[in-house]
């Protein structure tokens, strides 16, 4: 009966660590992190919103490798990448590729993971692809980020492992 | 454009067998396993006849299934409820309490439930099942819990598997330690979510999902059949979603494991059925990676599979072999034409597949001749390949695509598969085969059949008389079935005979009422004279069984 008992509080006890833990390493990352505003691109309203969390594509998601500074011209699906950024402005902008994060002087790198690269393009996730939001908000958000110019932005933390995390969604009216 | 074809005509073929031979048959055993203690019950027949009864199809006696307590359905329907409310109020992602709070409420009451479950389950006496539910319960909840803290810190959905996993793997102690089936079935399910959408989120293999199940989720499922179920399942999805996605490694991974978990236990028959689909999708990924080069390794697995099925009498497996060496077969020829540079049109694959069918009927009938296991398997499989493609090569259209190219190479395929089916039967009548009148009519099936594919192979221009040439097979064949069944008096061979001849007729009057521009009329009174001809051969056909019984 002991046993039954010790093994019930052992996995109460894992599953609190566990839960203390994956909070625990994004909020590391919210303390530790850098803040960069990164500016959102349209995309296709059908493909937009999925239930209740909004999809985010950033300008920084779509690289074209012969405008910006890369150590390799092709990365392949599913490899980890480091992506310079550089503040241009009120947002920040990439300005190199490379497969492993260098001390730059203090440059500002935030980690990807390779989607697709072909003829020097190069689509990456970063991670902060959703947005989840409150039951039947995501309309407003879908609305401004359609049609020619999006007006919405992303307020991410990123880390000094490059791990990146949204910490707001600016919408410019 | 191969995998599909090959896939589509398999599948085919297997449905259409699975419902002839085994589907009624099971049917009907299932139904004499639960009447039987019925009549035992009412004195009609005793226990000792009821098992002579059992012991001629060689089955089991089933133990009358527990009557679900109403207890017991109402408190896990509850769990059910309540876990799966929790999860849609985390979806909602109600914002007035915040957020951390939210998390630290909905852990602690997590953790309570996993409590109360233990104490209801093993401390109170009389609430054990109670007990079980809440802990299904807690396990539902910390899936919410994971859900929650991934939709707090925006976890994108391109990873979702990891909030799966997180959720499956720390419930798995509950169904371990607290023997808990319910939670076992709940973290096999999820693990095989998990497998696709780390394999979707990734494009990687994943081999850990195997891994998992194969020294995880079915050893401790040996009381579970619905878990095992779960499990076999998710395996077999996996290896099949290997065809398509070029891991020919994991798929092999996943046919040795079932077939290793065969041979440790092999009162559980699906394991070698699921071993061999395994096979079949290895080969066919294995021929998506190299399609330039054959893949003769296949042959070791399907020789220890044959073997297998034999040596442990596995009916229904003997099937499966067929199509597995059918199918290896066949994409070995689509990796010859490739290496060769020769097109392997459409109608040249189902013009092979009806000389290999017909193959298959020979090595029947010489297995029935030398009173070999499972000689009406190999018929029954032989003539409906046989059948189905002369009946696809039945039509013109068909056999107007791709009209050149190549074919000649497969003449003289064809005429290898033709001299090999000779030499087995010129062999047969030397031994005394062949010499009864119903043997006879099955050899003129099976030369017309022959003679028809060779042919259309020799001269693929020629699609009049190619169509011609193939609906003469197919009347050939009605013909053969209807005076064999009244020769062998076998009244399923006689209907197949007259089903034949009728989807013959509708067939063509279809094709022909299709070109018509005046359609409306032609089909009214097509369909009224097709109606009066069922009415007549259906007539005619109940006649002739009555005389037959008779």
């Amino acid at each position: 009966m002991m046993n039954k008992k010790l093994i019930a509080a052992i996995i109460g006890l894992l599953w609190v660590l566990l839960a203390l833990g994956m909070i625990a390493s994004k909020q590391h990352t919210l303390r530790t992190g850098k803040i960069v505003v990164l500016e959102t691109v349209p995309v296709d309203p059908r493909d937009f919103l999925r239930g209740d969390y909004v999809v985010l594509s950033y300008k920084i998601s779509r690289l074209d490798l012969n405008q910006i500074e890369s150590e390799k011209p092709f990365y392949r699906r599913g490899e980890n990448v480091y992506v310079r950024l550089k503040a241009q402005g009120r947002f920040w902008q990439a300005v190199a590729v490379q497969s492993k994060k260098s001390s730059y002087g203090g440059a500002m790198f935030i980690k990807g993971r390779v989607e697709y690269c072909y003829d020097k393009q190069l689509t990456l996730n970063y991670g902060i692809e959703s947005y989840f939001v409150p039951e039947g908000q995501g309309r407003e958000i879908e609305k401004n980020m359609t049609g020619s110019k999006s007006s919405v932005s992303v307020e991410a933390i990123v880390d000094s492992g490059g791990n990146a995390l949204i910490k707001k969604v600016y919408i410019d009216r | 454009m191969a995998v599909i074809l090959n896939l589509v005509f398999w599948i085919i073929i297997l449905y259409i067998i699975g419902k002839l031979f085994f589907g009624r048959r099971r049917k009907v055993y299932r139904w004499l396993q639960r009447e039987l203690p019925l009549w035992e019950e009412k004195n009609i027949i005793s226990p000792d006849q009821g098992n002579a009864i059992l012991n001629i199809y060689k089955l089991k006696r089933v133990r009358p299934k527990a009557r679900m307590d109403m207890v017991k359905v109402l408190t896990l329907v509850g769990a059910v409820f309540v876990g799966l409310g929790v999860i849609f109020f985390v979806g909602s992602n109600w914002q007035r309490i915040p957020a951390h709070l939210r998390t630290a409420m909905l852990l602690a009451v997590t953790v309570s439930t996993l409590y109360l479950g233990y104490v209801f389950s093993y401390e109170k006496e009389g609430f054990t099942q109670l007990g079980k539910s809440l802990l299904l319960l807690a396990s539902l909840f910390w899936g919410g819990t994971v859900a929650l803290i991934g939709q707090i810190y925006n976890i994108p959905t391109s990873d979702n598997w990891y909030i799966v996993l997180l959720w499956a793997f720390p419930i798995v102690p509950i169904a371990l330690f607290f023997n808990n089936n319910y939670v076992h079935i709940l973290a096999s399910f999820l693990f095989v979510i998990w497998n696709f959408l780390y394999t979707v989120s990734n494009s990687t293999p994943n081999y850990y999902y195997p891994l998992i199940v194969f020294f995880l989720m079915l050893p401790t499922a040996h009381s579970l059949l619905i878990s095992r179920r779960i499990n076999i399942a998710g395996l077999l999805a996996a290896s099949i979603y290997c065809c398509f996605n070029k891991y020919e490694w994991l798929s092999l991974f996943i046919s040795v494991g079932l077939l290793a978990y065969y041979l440790l236990r092999k009162e559980e028959r699906v394991y070698l059925y699921t071993a061999t689909l395994s096979f079949i999708s290895w080969a066919i990924a294995y021929f998506t990676v190299r399609e330039l080069s054959p893949n003769f390794y296949f042959l070791i697995p399907v020789g220890i599979i044959s073997y297998l099925t034999y040596k442990d009498a596995v009916r229904e497996n003997a099937v499966l072999c067929l199509i597995t060496l059918l199918v290896w077969l066949n994409l070995t020829f689509y990796s010859y034409s490739r290496i060769f540079g020769y097109a392997f049109p459409v109608r040249n694959f189902i013009v092979l597949q009806a000389l290999l069918g017909a193959g298959v009927y020979v090595a029947g009938i010489i297995s029935q001749a030398r009173k070999y296991a499972f000689f009406e398997i190999y018929k029954v499989f032989g003539y409906l390949v046989a059948f189905v493609s002369i009946y696809l090569l039945s039509f013109r259209s068909l056999l107007e695509i791709e009209m050149s190219g190549g074919s000649r190479v497969y003449f003289y395929v064809a005429l290898y598969i033709i001299a090999f089916i000779a030499l087995a039967v010129i062999n047969e009548i030397r031994k005394g085969g062949f010499r009864i009148k119903a043997d006879q009519w099955e050899f003129f099936a099976l030369a017309a059949a022959l003679l028809g594919s060779a042919v259309i192979l020799l001269n693929p221009q020629a699609a009049l008389i190619n169509t011609i040439v193939a609906n003469s097979v197919l009347v050939i064949f009605a013909l053969t079935n209807i005076f064999l069944g009244v020769e062998i008096k076998k009244p399923p061979v006689f209907s197949a005979g007259i089903i034949i001849f009728a989807l013959f007729i509708i067939t063509r009057y279809i094709d022909v009422g299709w070109k018509l521009k005046e359609k409306s009329l032609f089909f009214i009174i097509g369909g009224l004279v097709i109606l009066s001809l069922g009415t007549f051969l259906e007539k005619q056909r109940r006649r002739i069984i009555e005389r037959m019984k008779v």
